[in-house]
């Protein structure tokens, strides 16, 4: 029984409290970055946090991968790995669509940093 | 320097947060799903990938606007991407004086080996590690190489947009064809009780069709980037 909780793993909550870090350190450099670009590449470091969180809920130790084949009795949680396909794919499409806006950004303001863009006369009003 | 320590004692709460509320974690994540997959997953979709299975049976709705998603997400960039200027300035941003010939020797050897086993990934995604995500990523990377190993190569984005929409539709109505023969959406259109070969059919055809929409994706996203590239 111990084992089926695999986010337990032994009785401890490192795993889950390290990955949130992980999204922790996401959200300082969303919050404190000066390039657009690296806002960017933080909210892909919230995504990786969050897919760690979702991969080492069904993990246990000793679990196998869930593929079929014979001799395997037991096998990790395919459920948050199928869910985190869709979480990769929608996260590399809006990384892509956030990188185009900032090339955009860029030819129209000659600048990628957030001070020098928002000071324009053009941006407030 | 305030603003940071400010910040950095939000993000602390948002921690404490978090870790008294996985507390309750236990309660919430059980087994029981992970034992009925074991149980009945490859027996009810012919899969022996239990997440080929969940994609493409279970939660197939799910990958259906997965897909969808990367589609919009394809039109978006080429809308963005759309110039004002004339379109004979947009220039490939590769130039090919200045491209390795060893790199573009190499890629002459590689390019059809990766093509490969991208194919074998998409068409092995019911059995092995892979599906036709993952397949078309590496089909479209593939696909990305031809660009160093001939740098004047043109390509018709709105025919490539115009494919992947029309096999976006082909991939609704093979998952929509279930209706006549099971009498729901969304599922194998074989029987039940029927053998796990022919249940692959299926998966293959599903499979191989999601692995052509994803890299015709990827590569039009790609040669929107090339074009910005001035």
């Amino acid at each position: 029984m111990d084992d089926i909780y695999g986010i337990f793993k032994g009785g401890t909550l490192m795993n889950p409290i390290l990955t949130f870090l992980v999204v922790l350190i996401g959200f300082y450099g969303l919050s404190s970055s000066d390039n657009i670009i690296k806002s960017v590449f933080s909210v892909t470091i919230i995504e990786s946090g969050v897919i760690l969180l979702f991969l080492n809920l069904g993990n246990f130790e000793g679990g196998a991968i869930p593929i079929l084949s014979e001799g395997v009795t037991s096998i990790v949680d395919p459920l948050p790995q199928a869910l985190m396909i869709t979480t990769i794919v929608i996260g590399s499409t809006v990384t892509a669509l956030s990188l185009m806006l900032c090339i955009k950004v860029f030819h129209h303001y000659g600048s990628v940093e957030w001070k020098e863009v928002l000071s324009r006369e053009d941006v407030k009003s | 320097m305030s603003r940071q320590i400010l910040l950095i004692v939000l993000l602390g709460v948002i921690f404490g947060v978090f870790t008294v509320s996985i507390l309750e974690l236990e309660e919430l994540y059980n087994s029981f799903g992970k034992e009925y997959f074991l149980e009945y997953g490859a027996q009810q979709t012919g899969s022996n990938n239990l997440v080929t299975a969940i994609l493409l049976d279970y939660r197939l709705f799910d990958s259906l606007f997965e897909a969808g998603i990367l589609l919009i997400a394809v039109s978006g960039v080429i809308w963005i991407s759309k110039h004002d200027i004339e379109e004979k300035n947009a220039k490939f941003m590769i130039d090919k004086y200045k491209t390795p010939d060893l790199f573009v020797t190499f890629s002459r050897l590689v390019y059809p080996l990766m093509l490969t086993f991208g194919f074998y990934v998409v068409i092995n995604g019911h059995l092995s590690p892979g599906g036709g995500f993952q397949g078309g990523t590496i089909v479209a990377t593939a696909i990305l190489i031809l660009y160093y190993i001939d740098a004047d190569k043109e390509t018709n984005i709105g025919l490539i947009v115009t494919v992947e929409k029309v096999v976006y539709l082909l991939v609704i109505l093979v998952a929509s064809l279930s209706i006549f023969t099971r009498g729901t959406f969304f599922t194998n259109f074989f029987e039940l009780g029927a053998s796990a070969d022919q249940k692959a059919i299926y998966l293959v055809l599903l499979n191989v069709l999601i692995g052509i929409k994803v890299a015709l994706g990827l590569w039009t996203i790609f040669t929107a980037f090339l074009k910005e590239g001035r």
